[in-house]
């Protein structure tokens, strides 16, 4: 507690407050974990920066939260207006990781952060969203988007958009002939198209492989297909799908990439995404389990948890 | 060229067509251009009577007949249809196609069956029609429609995040950049061309997008274009009133998709070894895993989602019609099957209210509203109670599939042996029924030994 006083006494700022969580401050509900059982107090409202400021110095909260939600009356939760939209990536419930660490550390969280960019590039690019903003939340990161167009819509939406960005489906392998006739088609694996959503599949499931320790327990790969799925990835360094489809055989690579349309859903915790009224570790505050700070990314490419996410009192203290 | 109205019935042409010739005295009036057009159809069948529209009513119903047909039928003949696919009936077509539209909208809910068959079988004529065509006038006339549909050539995908949100069209079909949807070939090389090393970019164009993705939006912007009208329809209806022939109209289909649902469904209980599939009371130890968790009680977080989304549905699929997966082309409401709501109210209910009781804490308790979502779920609109005079206001929600339960309530799925058979819970139920009656005859046959 006395740490926790420290920070917000000393260390916290309403300028650490990223602009996209300034605007429209007093329409968005807070919610507060006082005893580290959960975040009790909820229903919060503060009307800008200031309250907010004396609050936190005051009760110096265990942990901060958000709603990704804007509400006419945030005091109830009603009129519910708009909701951001959040890729959540935990790096301790990812599928495959290569460090076999049983709670967080420097490399599944900089495989978290691959995984992070790599969505990005295909929400920017692909999907063409724009206002994206990325959080580290202390045992992962936040993808929080606030693109006007999109965010008064749905789950329903919001599931498509994830199961698109995942790779979460398997991509449609037939194109109908229609000069041949009805009835004739083209068949194509996924990796033979490297454009559109086979490419975002492909680069998927290629990343998933090549993280692959062999240790993992994957449904739909038994023990054998992983041993042969993991001596075979090097074929996969120049992109030669087709010779490790041989060399895995046609039935069993079927099988590969069912399971692996599955473990790119897990990579992503769905549940938040289709929440539109979820509530998230407040950007600046302190995630007082692991002592980090839960801060706003600003250059995704370098970003290092370890420099820019430590708290000056965890410092002092070693 | 095939008019344009042929396949988009709400295009201008369409519009102009209905206000210069549709006549509302004339719905049931024998036509015989009309009777001529189809006897002369090369490839009609015209051996039986019944199967010639005679009038722009008759020609309104033979449309829903079709669809319904074609789907259910296993002997379905073609040629008993041929003349809707040929497009010298295009100024009838509309005509009955606006016709329609009046019964409908203004006799039944947005969410009813009979307007879901509507909408649905003007996106399988729009689909078949232009099968029919030749190559180019097929591309031309698509491009006609879609400029008129979409103003633009090139389209962002949240132009049809409507569609995507009610998965008529699904994102990872499409091919994007930067949010645009890539149609055009010009568009396609310049944005693509060096990504293909062992293939022409135009040669993958063609496949890839060619025309079938833009035959896609077209055909489902139409079907939502339709809704849409039946909604605008419906808005206007409570000041104007409606036309008798209208009604009969709307009567004669009511009539006509009753019977054939009733055909084609299997609710009187079907024979031999699907009878796994058949009508009876629910049986709790076939239930699967995730709804057994979910009658035990859910704590909070997923309470709404579990039982207002996954047991309502289950539930009254699974007592009503556990085989609505099997027959997916048969539309079938709550009372058909439960005509007077007896089992709905004493049976479904009370399962679902004594789980909601379960939850920590009982749904209910803080929660009362909940019980409008359940109705709500069943078909019967936002009211606290299912009652028949309400049916096909809201949608009659089939059961979630496994892949969707995973997504929104993940703590309840624990698969077992049987889950890895099946996408969706009410498939387990079906097949562990199955399972189950397959046991108790070996038994008794040994028993009998």
């Amino acid at each position: 507690m006395e740490e926790r006083r420290k920070y917000y006494r000393n260390e916290w700022f309403d300028k650490n407050l990223p602009e996209f969580i300034l605007d429209g401050l007093s329409k968005r509900e807070f919610g507060f974990d006082h005893l580290g059982h959960g975040p009790n107090d909820r229903y919060k409202v503060f009307k800008g920066k200031d309250s907010l400021r004396r609050f936190l110095r005051y009760k110096a909260p265990f942990a901060a939260y958000i709603s990704v939600a804007f509400y006419e009356n945030p005091r109830r939760r009603g009129d519910w207006i708009k909701s951001e939209y959040i890729f959540d990536v935990d790096a301790k419930d990812l599928p495959i990781r290569s460090c076999n660490c049983d709670s967080v550390c420097e490399i599944c969280l900089g495989e978290a952060l691959e995984i992070v960019n790599n969505l990005i590039d295909t929400l920017e690019g692909d999907i063409g969203l724009n206002n994206i903003h990325l959080i580290y939340s202390g045992r992962g990161y936040h993808i929080r988007i606030l693109n006007k167009e999109i965010m008064d819509s749905d789950s329903d939406l919001r599931s498509e958009v994830l199961k698109y960005v995942a790779g979460a489906e398997i991509p449609n392998l037939q194109y109908s002939n229609l000069e041949g006739g009805s009835g004739s088609s083209y068949n194509f694996e996924h990796f033979s198209i490297p454009i559109g959503y086979p490419k975002v599949f492909t680069d998927r499931i290629k990343y998933n492989i090549q993280h692959l320790t062999g240790k993992e327990s994957i449904d739909g790969i038994n023990p054998k297909l992983l041993k042969d799925i993991i001596k075979n990835r090097d074929f996969l360094e120049d992109n030669q799908w087709g010779i490790f489809k041989s060399k895995i055989g046609p039935r069993r690579y079927k099988d590969m990439v069912k399971a692996m349309a599955r473990v790119n859903l897990a990579t992503i915790d769905a549940k938040v995404t289709i929440d539109l009224k979820r509530i998230l570790r407040l950007p600046s505050s302190l995630h007082s389990k692991v002592s980090m700070k839960c801060v706003e990314v600003k250059d995704r490419e370098c970003f290092d948890p370890l420099k820019s996410a430590v708290p000056k009192f965890v410092e002092e203290r070693e | 060229m095939v008019s344009l109205s042929f396949i988009n019935p709400l295009s201008e042409e369409g519009q102009r067509i209905v206000k210069e010739k549709g006549d509302l005295n004339s719905i049931f009036s024998i036509n015989e251009d009309l009777i001529d057009i189809v006897t002369h159809d090369q490839r009609q069948n015209i051996d039986d009577d019944s199967l010639i529209p005679k009038s722009y009513g008759y020609l309104a119903i033979k449309r829903i007949q079709w669809f319904i047909e074609r789907k259910n039928n296993k002997n379905f003949i073609n040629d008993d249809y041929s003349y809707l696919l040929n497009d010298e009936i295009a100024e009838f077509d509309v005509i009955s196609f606006h016709l329609i539209s009046q019964a409908i909208a203004t006799n039944f809910n947005l969410n009813s069956r009979e307007v879901r068959l509507f909408v649905e079988s003007q996106g399988k004529l729009v689909e078949e029609r232009l099968i029919k065509l030749m190559p180019q006038e097929r591309k031309e006339i698509v491009n006609k429609i879609l400029i008129q549909l979409i103003f633009e050539e090139n389209i962002s995908w949240t132009f049809l995040k409507d569609l995507v949100a009610s998965k008529k069209i699904s994102l990872t079909d499409l091919v994007l950049s930067n949010g645009k949807i890539i149609l055009n070939k010009e568009d396609f090389i310049d944005r693509f061309g060096d990504k293909f090393k062992d293939r022409a970019p135009d040669r993958m164009y063609e496949i890839i997008i060619g025309d079938s993705i833009k035959e896609l939006i077209l055909t489902t912007m139409i079907m939502q274009n339709t809704e849409n009208y039946l909604q605008k329809i419906k808005d206007m209806s409570s000041t104007i009133e409606i036309h008798p022939a209208i009604s009969e109209l709307a009567e004669e289909i009511t009539k006509t998709i009753s019977e054939l649902s009733s055909k084609y469904s299997e609710f009187h209980g079907p024979s031999g070894q699907e009878s796994y599939m058949k009508i009876g009371k629910l049986i709790k130890d076939a239930f699967p895993p995730c709804i057994t968790n979910t009658v035990e009680g859910v704590s909070s977080g997923g309470r709404n989602d579990a039982i207002v989304l996954l047991l309502t549905s289950f539930v009254s699929y699974a007592r009503l019609y556990p085989a609505i997966f099997k027959n997916e082309g048969v539309d079938v409401k709550v009372s058909d099957i439960d005509p007077n709501l007896n089992i709905t109210l004493n049976e479904i209910l009370p399962l679902i209210y004594e789980a909601a009781n379960n939850c920590s804490p009982p749904l209910f308790d803080d929660q009362p509203q909940e019980k409008i979502n359940i109705t709500s779920k069943l078909g019967f609109g936002m009211h606290n109670d299912p009652d028949i005079e309400n049916e096909g206001e809201t949608t009659w929600y089939t059961p979630m599939s496994c892949e969707k339960i995973k997504m929104h309530l993940p703590q309840l799925c624990r698969p077992d042996k049987t889950c890895e058979k099946i996408g969706n819970p009410l498939s387990y139920y079906s097949r562990s029924k199955w399972q189950m009656q397959k046991e108790e005859k070996t038994k008794q046959a040994k028993e009998t030994k």
